[in-house]
């Protein structure tokens, strides 16, 4: 799962920027306030996100270079209701962008566990033949894969959405705190795919955390993982805590979801640090998956290798360079 | 099934209510969701046995997992949610199984033979044994398998219309669904309907307690009398269950024991020794002891059924460490399914498969030499 090398970058950098994973992140520059993201916003930051990660110049030239297949899946969280799960804004914005590429609407897949929990995050279910569909594993003529896959320790059935339905998939999930695995991104997100996540709960999650996502459809299928990281729940999650409530303002992007997870992990630790809270690792929540994903060749978790770029993009759409902490 | 068909398949379900043109909608305002079973509605039902942290989410203290839940998170069993700091139960009155069955099929041996048990389940488990044979249910969380909707009251109703004298809590692990198998159990009590459990007994003292008050037999699955194999195949650990065994036997409640016999992983001569001998020294000589031929399922699809060979050395190995009443399982026609006094042979009862052929028990006792057969007869 190596980087996609940027070829603008390319021409000025050394060579082995090619071997190395990128991730961009895109900040809001009018991120004062706690509201959620609407959903002009977050088109605004995906257009930026989506060039600054591939390096072209308009939005339709970076989708079609990242994001694969006739029929995509969006995999969302929605474990939380409407706070701290995957905002319907930032779905409906890539949804028109995915669109804007040229794909048909209802060959997008809106997708979680459960209808119940899509539902109550606010989405509108359609199962359909018109507009993006929007299901959960459990509706009717969908559940999980007739047989297991088997990745180190973990035997899970996977849902058929991935499986049979998309021919790529998109991990749209939110940083944030976990009181398990000590940070829930983009590889724990995947366990809203199988059907026994309760049983990969022990140990921080690891090595389930990272074996989960090398099951084979799950690793075959995720192209793209796109953090949210505008409102973070750095304390006390995954569920909404509001007095460990922070604004970032970003969204991660990378085709490398370990990479990603990992400059999530930057993130969520500096806003710990910056909120008085202890690191991960003195919580006893150490995020261990991460290395373990690495060492599984799922991406890198190493910061030395990771190509990292980073802009902040205004409400006109401008952008400029920018930190990733500050 | 291509991705058209497919997409069809899910989509037709819907069709109906999918009449107005969503093209210009997206996600924010499509309105067709009454076209789905989205409401697939979980029981709210505040679970028993756990206590609040401090600075948030739960201790379950129903099984020796302890699970530590926050808000909106779910223990290993899957059926048990932390709800903004209360812990509950999502399967109260939600069985995804009912049969009326046998009760030798639970098996129950000694405990009225050839009576009928209303046998109800729901989804969820405490451990994920690889050999599972009814992994559809027990590694299923209650939105993944189809649920029906019967209160305690229901159940019981059921049993006095038809006449159905027990109900069995079986197939998964009832210990997970503890609330609704309590509720009913005790109402049943009352209405003279006895309750059966059926269970892997990865279960905590104080609830076993409680719930030795009001069951009347339980039929504990002794995977293994080996540690490893409970750490590696079972993903439990064999202390708890060796202690819910005693426990169960102190309380007088009926006790059998069913240990399923997996080629290669628990069939060696030396397990069939020690378990037998554990069994004899901690529990008596006279618990009915059970192996079962193990059908490939599950995570363990590469090995193959139990000999019967196998089957014969651990019943005769059993038989020769002391132990009086010894079945073996999944073997229909097997002279070793009937029960015969083990003072002077005489076939009291014959069964063959889940059958009661002959019962010649007289006031439980053998008509021949008038020795006591121990159970509910």
């Amino acid at each position: 799962m190596a980087g996609t090398p940027n070829p603008v970058l390319h021409e000025s950098r050394s060579w082995y920027i090619y071997y190395m994973s990128s991730v961009a992140v895109v900040k809001y520059s009018n991120r004062d306030s706690l509201s959620p993201f609407d959903a002009a916003v977050y088109t605004r930051m995906l257009t930026s996100a989506f060039c600054l990660f591939t390096g072209a110049k308009d939005v339709v030239e970076a989708i079609h270079r990242v994001v694969r297949g006739n029929t995509v899946g969006i995999k969302t969280n929605c474990v939380t209701r409407k706070v701290n799960s995957t905002p319907v804004s930032l779905v409906d914005a890539l949804a028109r962008l995915l669109v804007k590429a040229g794909y048909l609407d209802n060959d997008l897949v809106v997708w979680d566990r459960t209808s119940r929990e899509l539902s109550a995050a606010g989405f509108s279910l359609n199962a359909s033949m018109k507009g993006v569909r929007c299901t959960g594993t459990d509706a009717n003529g969908i559940g999980y894969s007739n047989s297991f896959f088997t990745s180190g320790s973990v035997n899970s059935l996977i849902s058929r959405i991935l499986t049979d339905l998309v021919d790529s998939n998109i991990n749209v999930p939110v940083l944030k705190d976990h009181s398990v695995a000590g940070m829930s991104a983009g590889l724990k997100n995947m366990y809203g795919a199988i059907n026994n996540p309760n049983k990969y709960h022990a140990d921080n999650c690891n090595p389930f955390c990272a074996h989960v996502s090398a099951l084979e459809p799950i690793r075959a299928k995720n192209k793209l993982t796109i953090i949210d990281a505008t409102h973070v729940q750095y304390q006390g999650g995954p569920g909404y805590v509001p007095d460990y409530f922070a604004q970032y303002g970003g969204l991660i992007i990378s085709d490398d979801p370990v990479a990603a997870d990992r400059i999530g992990l930057e993130i969520l630790e500096h806003l710990r640090k910056t909120n008085g809270q202890p690191s991960l690792e003195k919580a006893g929540r150490p995020v261990m998956y991460l290395a373990t994903a690495e060492a599984l060749g799922l991406g890198t978790a190493t910061m030395s290798k990771i190509d990292l770029r980073v802009a902040e993009v205004d409400s006109d759409g401008r952008t400029k360079l920018a930190e990733l902490l500050s | 099934m291509k991705r058209r068909s497919f997409l069809k398949c899910v989509g037709c379900g819907a069709s109906a209510a999918a009449a107005a043109d969503l093209l210009p909608d997206f996600l924010g305002l499509v309105q067709n969701a009454a076209a789905f079973d989205l409401q697939k509605e979980l029981s709210k039902v505040e679970a028993r046995y756990y206590k609040k942290l401090p600075g948030g989410g739960i201790e379950c203290g129903l099984c020796p997992r302890h699970c530590q839940v926050t808000d909106l998170e779910r223990g290993f069993c899957g059926v048990r949610e932390n709800q903004a700091d209360v812990y509950r139960t999502l399967v109260y009155g939600l069985p995804c199984a009912m049969n009326v069955d046998p009760i030798e099929k639970k098996p129950f041996f000694h405990f009225y033979p050839g009576t009928e048990a209303l046998s109800i389940a729901t989804a969820g488990c405490n451990v994920n044994c690889k050999f599972c044979q009814n992994w559809e249910i027990s590694q299923s969380r209650p939105e993944q398998t189809n649920n029906y909707n019967y209160t305690p009251q229901a159940l019981v109703d059921i049993c006095l219309s038809q006449r159905i004298p027990n109900i069995a809590y079986t197939y998964s692990e009832p210990t997970v669904f503890y609330e609704y198998m309590y509720d009913t159990a005790a109402l049943g009590k009352k209405n003279g309907i006895r309750s059966v459990v059926v269970s892997g007994g990865y279960i905590e003292r104080e609830p076993l307690a409680a719930l030795l008050g009001t069951v009347d037999a339980i039929k504990i699955d002794l995977k293994s009398i080996r540690e490893e194999y409970y750490k590696n195949i079972v993903s439990g650990k064999l202390g708890p269950v060796l202690k819910t065994l005693e426990q169960i036997r102190k309380s007088g409640v009926w006790l059998e024991i069913v240990t399923l016999a997996v080629p290669t992983l628990n069939d060696s001569e030396a397990e069939f020794h020690d378990l037998s001998k554990w069994v004899k020294t901690n529990l008596g000589s006279d618990v009915p002891l059970h192996f079962s031929q193990f059908y490939p399922k599950y995570l363990l699809t590469n090995l193959p059924p139990t000999p019967q060979k196998t089957l014969e050395t651990a019943y005769d190995i059993a038989r020769a460490e002391g132990l009086e009443y010894v079945y073996l399982g999944n073997l229909p026609g097997h002279p070793s399914e009937s029960t015969h006094c083990p003072k002077c042979g005489e076939l009291v009862i014959e069964r063959r498969g889940f059958r009661v052929y002959r019962n010649t028990l007289a006031k439980s006792c053998c008509p021949k030499c008038g020795w006591k057969v121990p159970g509910l007869f």
